[in-house]
């Protein structure tokens, strides 16, 4: 009983000195789906988004890869059914990335509407 | 797991970043809700929440469906043509690059050649050719060469305009826009539609008349007499002619008589005409001869008296006679139409009324493949000294003169007698050597073709650039249908 003789501090926040009380806005849980058929342009949103939210010291849990869709149309070539039967193979890709934060929702917009590139297309889920 | 009557609770929503409807910039993206769960999140949303079906057209609408256009915008589109409907036309329209304002305005070139003329059509510029002044020493050829001479060809023909019709057909659009009798414009008619009004004109131009003319006054005949030229007995039977026929509707006998009041009947215009061509003045009153044998107006001379009392004269014996006349069966008059001076028929006028521009005799020709059937040098001729035609064969054909012949008529010939010797001989000798004979001649008839075949080759390899040459030479000379080669 001795040994509880030291000060029993309450378990306080540590790090930022001055800091009174919670983070004043609410945290959600947030998730950006990120789905494109441009790889290159996809991964460069990612990237920046990544790289915005860490900025903005958020948890994060980084771009989860979604299998890759592909669409595929088999489709004879001729417009009659005369010569040898030939087909063409066309297929669509679709590439989807996940990325899961714990921020405010003001945050995410500011985030998001840095990040611009066209043919990416954006969804962003909140919920408590 | 306890049951629950339905889904999961749904403690999200979902936010899409649209492209701005109407937006030019693609990046120009908000977020809109896209699910409808009754979880709310403040402040995320920018825009109203949206079907999930999301078109085009729907934000379109939102956007425009904001009241009346503005004033500008219906101004516009009133100027255009486009019915004042709350629809915004110019959302259809484009506005025209810099660029294609020169494109779509004309601007005619200065530098312009006229367009070329018809395939068809030979233009000659005849400008420098001088006409002869005297027609009498007229030799056809050497005024052709003349004419040959002078001309040149011409590619392209400028429209004549002339600038008298450029006028009037630029006038034609303005200047009559008035009545229909504009067009009669003619002065003795002003003339005499005036006499029936303005008096002031009547007096300017009596005096008018009167001092240019005053001098002329000596030959009275011409201005006092409404009869200048002596009247013929043509002129007597065309005027009756003309009154019969339209003397119903004729009434400026009627007229005539009145005072102040008149116009001139249509007989008198002709004269007036003349006299006018002549004098250039009119008097108002119309004279009758009459006036001058009864004294009603004054007049200089007894010449005049005479002559007018000889007018009503014949005019009654004309009258007179034209009333007896169906008593009498006309005078039927032959007009020829044609001087026969005038008209001197050649072959060449007559033959064809085309030019030659259309009419090409020369190309209307058979292609002269005929021409190789028949040997130029019938052998015949040469063989034959009598004038015997020997006929050969079983259809009894003139062997020399048959085209494609002579070679082998002149082998056969060379050929039978040697064969014939031959075949004496081997018809004396066994059976089988005439196959072998028939085998000989026959190899020795394909080696000669052979080396026909081979020399006619060699002739044709050696003079081929000549056809050619040939070909090309008539073909821009000579008709069409002449092939070489």
């Amino acid at each position: 009983m001795a040994a509880a003789d030291v000060a029993y501090a309450p378990p306080m926040k540590s790090g930022k000195a001055g800091y009174e009380g919670g983070v004043p806005e609410v945290q959600h849980r947030i998730r950006i789906t990120l789905s494109s058929r441009n790889v290159k342009n996809l991964e460069k949103v990612c990237r920046d988004l990544v790289t915005g939210a860490k900025g903005k010291k958020l948890t994060l849990k980084g771009p989860v890869r979604m299998p890759t869709k592909v669409l595929n149309i088999t489709t004879r070539k001729s417009p009659c059914g005369e010569g040898t039967n030939t087909w063409d193979r066309f297929e669509m890709r679709v590439h989807k990335r996940v990325i899961d934060l714990v921020s405010s929702p003001d945050v995410v917009k500011q985030i998001t509407s840095i990040t611009i590139e066209p043919g990416v297309e954006v969804e962003v889920t909140i919920s408590d | 797991m306890a049951g629950r009557g339905g889904r999961k609770p749904r403690n999200f929503a979902t936010f899409r970043l649209f492209p701005r409807a109407g937006a030019a910039d693609p990046n120009d993206r908000v977020f809109v809700r896209v699910d409808h769960n009754d979880y709310n999140v403040p402040g995320f949303a920018d825009e109203d929440s949206f079907d999930s079906n999301f078109t085009a057209d729907a934000a379109d609408l939102h956007s425009s469906a904001s009241g009346p256009l503005p004033e500008h915008v219906r101004r516009e589109i009133l100027e255009l043509g486009f019915p004042d409907d709350g629809y915004n036309y110019l959302f259809h329209l484009r506005e025209l690059r810099p660029a294609a304002d020169a494109a779509s305005s004309f601007v005619p070139s200065s530098t312009a050649r006229p367009e070329p003329l018809p395939l068809d059509v030979k233009a000659y510029d005849a400008s420098r050719v001088r006409v002869a002044p005297s027609a009498d020493d007229l030799d056809e050829g050497k005024t052709m060469c003349k004419v040959a001479a002078k001309t040149a060809p011409l590619r392209r023909v400028q429209r004549a305009v002339d600038p008298d019709v450029a006028r009037l057909l630029d006038e034609s659009d303005f200047s009559h826009a008035g009545s229909e009798d504009e067009g009669l414009e003619e002065d003795f008619v002003i003339m005499a539609n005036q006499a029936e009004g303005d008096d002031e004109v009547e007096e300017e131009d009596e005096e008018l008349g009167n001092g240019i003319f005053s001098d002329v006054e000596e030959e009275e005949e011409f201005e006092d007499e409404p009869k200048p030229r002596v009247r013929r007995l043509l002129d007597e039977q065309f005027d009756l002619l003309a009154l019969e026929e339209y003397g119903d509707s004729d009434d400026d006998d009627d007229r005539g008589g009145r005072d102040g009041d008149y116009e001139l009947p249509r007989e008198a215009i002709d004269e007036l005409k003349l006299f006018r061509d002549q004098n250039g003045c009119v008097d108002e009153d119309y004279r009758t001869p009459a006036d001058f044998v009864r004294g009603k107006l004054e007049s200089t001379t007894a010449d005049e008296v005479d002559e007018s009392a000889n007018v009503m004269r014949k005019c009654a014996e004309y009258a007179e006679r034209y009333l007896n006349e169906p008593a009498e069966e006309k005078e039927i008059v032959l007009v020829s139409e044609s001087s026969d001076e005038s008209e001197v028929w050649d072959c060449e006028t007559i033959v064809s009324t085309y030019s030659n521009l259309d009419n090409h005799p020369g190309k209307i020709e058979t292609p002269g493949n005929c021409r190789k059937r028949f040997p130029r040098v019938f052998p015949g001729e040469t063989a034959t000294t009598n004038d015997l035609i020997k006929l050969h064969g079983k259809e009894k054909l003139p062997v020399d003169y048959l085209p494609q012949r002579k070679r082998n008529g002149e082998k056969e010939k060379k050929v039978k007698p040697a064969e014939a010797l031959n075949a004496e001989k081997v018809k004396k000798e066994a059976h089988k050597e005439t196959k072998e004979e028939k085998k000989a001649r026959k190899a020795a008839v394909k080696e000669e073709k052979r080396e026909a075949r081979k020399a006619k080759k060699e002739l044709k390899g050696l003079y081929k650039s000549e056809t050619q040459k040939a070909q090309k030479v008539a073909a821009v000379t000579g008709p069409s249908s002449i092939r070489l080669m």
